[in-house]
């Protein structure tokens, strides 16, 4: 209470500082003057009086120092004098200032860039009200989960007791007809009361009508903002007609921009189940759910089991063996080694930082040995240690605080061009990656701890600088700070080494990836897809003739050597993954036992179209026809795990019948196999898959992919090859045209950003190490002058002094980069996950890297060797 | 020069107790007179630098225990005096209160003899 009334009177105080002391010399002068009067009085000379008065008075200027202390706000005005002193300090000296503040705002811009995309990806919360409500529900099989079918969807939402709603999604390509061409996007079909279910808000117009879920009813859509934009911001579009699939559609709503903008789809049409697809062995549903207010993903899980426990009972053919998962809606689209690599890419950025500030603590303590002179007179009239700390430290705050703020904008440019490279889909639409509270609370952190962690250890030193000592000395420093700025490079580059065996790793698994068998030619091959509308009638033999046609459209264009038709395109999927079996094999009967395996149609032109080889029997030909004896060629995997010791050539595989139009599997058929072929990579790159092959003639689909062959350029026969498309079908788009190169680096694309992020912030970290040592050599032959010329005087060469030089920068590179192994080895464990072909400890990838830095300790300390070396003895002898 | 006896540093604190009563007793003065008025109550056994007064006066000003304005001293020049508050005469009683019973205490175990605490 008595302190506080105190701190109050002194910040009153504190605007009148010069009337108060002013105020206090007035009321001394008077007292010595009554005291010199009383000692006059009793006989003194006038000037022993005065001395006497003076005496007994005390030390004035003690007192005054008492007495304004007294009056002020001892950790304000010392903070703001230090600021003062920090400005001062630092404008003397602006190129020092200058690499300073571009290292840090370097350092915290991409921490910041990187924190934002995954404060947005992993932590933020949804953007839907009360988010912790939504959950997915997925079937599953063997610990797997799955999609949902459509009868099951309905018996969960009739049967449940946990949740408020459930609605079930799924996304499919559509044509629409935008301009002169068909064009092919992706939509998305939902049940009526999903966008209820999230709270999601509209920008016109209004959500889908329960009525309208139903067959007949569902020719409705809802634009995604930036598709609306795209159709040239129609304000007044609701009402108006779309043709979709050569349909109309009218359009009821636009979704508020955001969100649905930054996911896959371009518009939302509702999810309508016609009464063939009221069965339980298609399972092609997402279901998302809210729960009920205070239920629990317990609670939820464990109703939902007695749900999917009664229906197995009722339905063993097709749900013996099927559970369920109820899973929080957040993060569950993000695979886990996404979330691993985001959290990885921090650390790698923190790691860029921690190397910046020791960067920045080297400069700074470089400058306190200059300023140690004044740092010695300051010190030796009475500057408390405590008052320098204090003073570098502001000084050092202050630079970060700069830094940081140049940081954000530096962050905020960064993210643009993050956002920018970004491979389509990596993250979920719910992340919205923008500069918010949360992100500029952890740039200020950062910005804090980078200004500690690089003043801390130059203040200290200025604050210790011996005044007799230095001044001593004639301003050629001893060995201390020299052996702490040689600690930090020590330190810098044992944080330089992980970073830099983390891209390693990252960059051997590309290469490994890039290098992966295939099992196609990459080159001279075009592929795209033919998205036949689902409402047009087809039966086989209309499809076939249909494809026929194309097929023999395509293969006239000038310079198609081959060209094929297939369900999946290689290395995205095989179009069919349904259950197999064997036939004659025991193991099978149980259908929840059998598995699955990668089903594609093909026309005989495919091998030859992709360039796959065939190890044994023989391919399709046209003489495979719908009515002839059903064939089918396995890959060597398929050959290797279920054909292990029997001739393949005289087995038969059972897959159901795939029928067209309607989603249903149908009645178990046999085939054939007559042939073994090379894997083709399908699932992505990293594995192989078991894969049957059966003929296009024999399994006719209206929706297929085209691949051709070409003598020359594919891309720029494209024009000439969908016009001969046109001639056969108007109505189709040629959706997504890409060379097979192009399908290999789009599908690889995630792997190639995470590595080139690893490798960006390893060659940053290398040349902030770089000139960290560069910086510190530098300085030490300036420093050891003397000593060195007196070396050569007494007959050492130049190579010797080179090489002394190199062998200290050696020696520090090498004992960093022992330290780092530590971290290399714990950032190849965190990794291990995320890579392709690289152990942890990977000995080729962290030689290299070993090599590249000690390389670029070599370069760096060659510099201030040369300049060592050139020096001439009689001159620098002469100058001390 | 007269060697000066063997002065008793005065505790801690009690610089302020002794400058309030003195005002409580004689009313407003200056600071010089505050100072030769403790030198003359003490008898002169304290080895107070008259300076050391001012801090003790500011902060007791700052604590509302005492004002203090500009007046004309004895012999008619600016002089700054100081007065006792409302305030300051409430911690005076309480501090006395405290000293008293301080005393009493330590008194106590000086009177004490061993025999009593059988």
């Amino acid at each position: 209470m008595k302190a506080a009334k105190r701190f109050l009177a002194r910040l009153g105080s504190y605007g009148t500082r010069t009337r108060d002391e002013e105020r206090l010399r007035e009321e001394i002068e008077e007292h010595l003057k009554l005291q010199t009067e009383q000692n006059a009085r009793a006989g003194l000379s006038p000037a022993e009086a005065r001395r006497q008065a003076t005496v007994r008075f005390g030390a004035v200027e003690a007192i005054k120092e008492e007495y304004r202390d007294g009056r002020r706000l001892p950790l304000l005005e010392t903070l703001f004098h230090n600021t003062r002193y920090g400005f001062r300090q630092l404008r003397k000296k602006p190129g020092l200032t200058a690499t300073v503040l571009v290292t840090l705002a370097l350092g915290i811009g991409a921490n910041t860039a990187i924190f934002t995309v995954d404060y947005a990806t992993l932590l933020a919360p949804l953007p839907y009200p009360d988010a912790g409500q939504l959950v997915m529900v997925w079937s599953t099989i063997r610990g797997g989960r799955n999609a949902v079918s459509t009868a099951d969807f309905l018996d969960w939402k009739r049967e449940s007791r946990v949740f408020q709603d459930l609605n079930a999604q799924t996304e499919s390509s559509f044509n629409i007809a935008t301009r002169a061409q068909p064009e092919n996007v992706e939509g998305r079909v939902t049940t009526p009361g999903l966008y209820r279910m999230l709270g999601y808000p509209f920008f016109l117009g209004r959500d889908f009508l329960p009525e309208e879920g139903q067959p007949l009813n569902d020719h409705v859509v809802i634009l995604t903002h930036k598709f609306w934009q795209r159709l040239g911001s129609n304000p007044h579009v609701l009402g108006a007609t779309l043709r979709i699939n050569s349909e109309p559609y009218t359009v009821v709503g636009v979704f508020a921009p955001g969100l649905t903008d930054r996911g896959q789809g371009e518009f939302s049409v509702p999810l309508a189940f016609r009464r063939e697809q009221l069965n339980r062995d298609t399972r092609w549903l997402d279901v998302m759910g809210r729960l009920k207010p205070g239920v629990g993903i317990k609670q939820a899980q464990s109703d939902m089991y007695g749900v999917t426990k009664r229906l197995a009972g009722s339905y063993p053919t097709t749900n013996k063996g099927w559970g369920v998962s109820v899973e929080p809606l957040k993060n569950d689209f993000i695979p886990a080694s996404r979330i691993t690599t985001l959290w990885l890419l921090l650390g790698a950025i923190a790691f860029v930082l921690l190397i910046a500030c020791v960067n920045v603590a080297n400069l700074l303590l470089a400058r306190s040995l200059v300023l140690q002179r004044e740092m010695a007179i300051r010190s030796a009239l009475g500057a408390k240690s405590g008052t320098i700390f204090g003073q570098r430290l502001t000084e050092s705050l202050l630079l970060s605080l700069a830094g940081g703020a140049l940081g954000v904008g530096c962050g905020y440019a960064m993210l643009q061009g993050l956002i920018a490279v970004t491979p389509p889909n990596t993250l979920p639409s719910e992340a919205d990656l923008r500069l918010n509270w949360p992100v500029l609370l952890f740039t200020i952190a950062a910005t804090t701890l980078a200004g500690l962690l690089s003043g801390c250890a130059p203040a200290w030193y200025a604050s210790r600088v011996d005044a007799a000592d230095a001044l001593k000395e004639g301003g050629r420093s001893g060995a201390g700070p020299h052996r702490l700025r040689r600690l930090l490079v020590v330190m810098e580059f044992a944080l330089a080494l992980p970073l830099l065996a983390g891209a390693g790793l990252a960059i051997h698994s590309f290469w490994n990836l890039m290098n992966v068998d295939l099992g196609v030619r990459t080159d001279h091959t075009l592929t795209f897809f033919l998205d036949a509308p689902d409402a047009r009638p087809s039966t086989p033999p209309s499809t076939t003739a249909y494809y026929r046609k194309m097929l023999d459209g395509i293969a006239a264009v000038p310079g198609v050597s081959h060209v094929s038709v297939e369900t999946g395109t290689p290395l995205l999927g095989t179009g069919f993954h349904p259950h197999f079996f064997i036939v004659g094999e025991p193991g099978y009967l149980d259908p929840s036992l059998r598995p699955w395996v990668g089903v594609r149609a093909i026309t005989p032109g495919y091998f030859a179209t992709f360039g796959i080889r065939l190890i044994e029997g023989r391919a399709f030909t046209d003489r495979d026809t719908f009515t002839s004896t059903k064939v089918a060629i396995v890959n060597q995997y398929f050959a290797d795990r279920f054909l292990r010791g029997k001739n393949p050539l005289q087995m038969r595989v059972s897959i159901p019948q795939l029928l067209a139009g309607p989603v249903r599997v149908g009645e178990p058929v046999q085939w054939q196999i007559v042939g073994v072929f090379h894997n083709v990579r399908s699932r992505g790159l990293r594995e192989d898959d078991a894969e049957i092959c059966i003929p296009f003639w024999q399994a006719p689909w209206p929706s297929a992919g085209v691949g051709v062959r070409m003598s020359g350029n594919p891309m720029a026969a494209l024009d000439s090859i969908a016009r001969a498309v046109h001639a056969v079908d108007p109505e189709v788009a040629v959706a997504n045209p890409r060379t097979m190169a192009q399908v290999r680096d789009d599908v690889l694309a995630s792997d190639r950003f995470n590595m080139i992020l690893f490798l960006s912030f390893a060659a940053i970290g290398l040349v902030l190490a770089g000139v960290g040592i560069y910086g510190v050599m530098a300085f030490s032959v300036a420093q050891r002058s003397h000593e060195i010329a007196m070396r050569m005087a007494l007959g050492a060469t130049r190579n010797r002094v080179l090489k002394l030089v190199l062998e200290e920068g050696a020696r520090l590179a090498c004992c960093g980069s022992g330290l780092g192994l530590i971290g290399a080895y714990l950032v190849g464990r965190a990794m291990q996950s995320t890579l392709f072909g690289v152990g942890s400890l990977d000995y080729s990838a962290l030689t290299i890297v070993g090599l590249i830095l000690l390389a670029t300790a070599l370069v760096a300390c060659y510099l201030p060797g040369r300049r060592a070396a050139s020096l001439e003895p009689m001159q620098a002898l002469r100058r001390e | 020069m007269e060697q000066p006896e063997e002065k008793m540093v005065i505790p801690l604190g009690t610089l302020a107790l002794m400058a309030l009563r003195t005002l409580d007793l004689l009313g407003p003065l200056h600071g010089y007179g505050i100072a030769r008025r403790i030198e003359q109550i003490s008898g002169d056994l304290l080895a107070v630098g008259q300076g050391t007064l001012y801090p003790v006066l500011l902060k007791l000003e700052q604590e509302g225990a005492v004002q203090s304005e500009w007046g004309a001293s004895e012999n008619n020049r600016r002089a700054r005096f100081y007065r006792l508050t409302r305030a300051g005469r409430r911690r005076l009683q309480q501090e006395r209160q405290d000293w008293d019973q301080t005393t009493e205490i330590v008194a106590r175990f000086f009177r004490v003899k061993a025999e009593e605490l059988q």
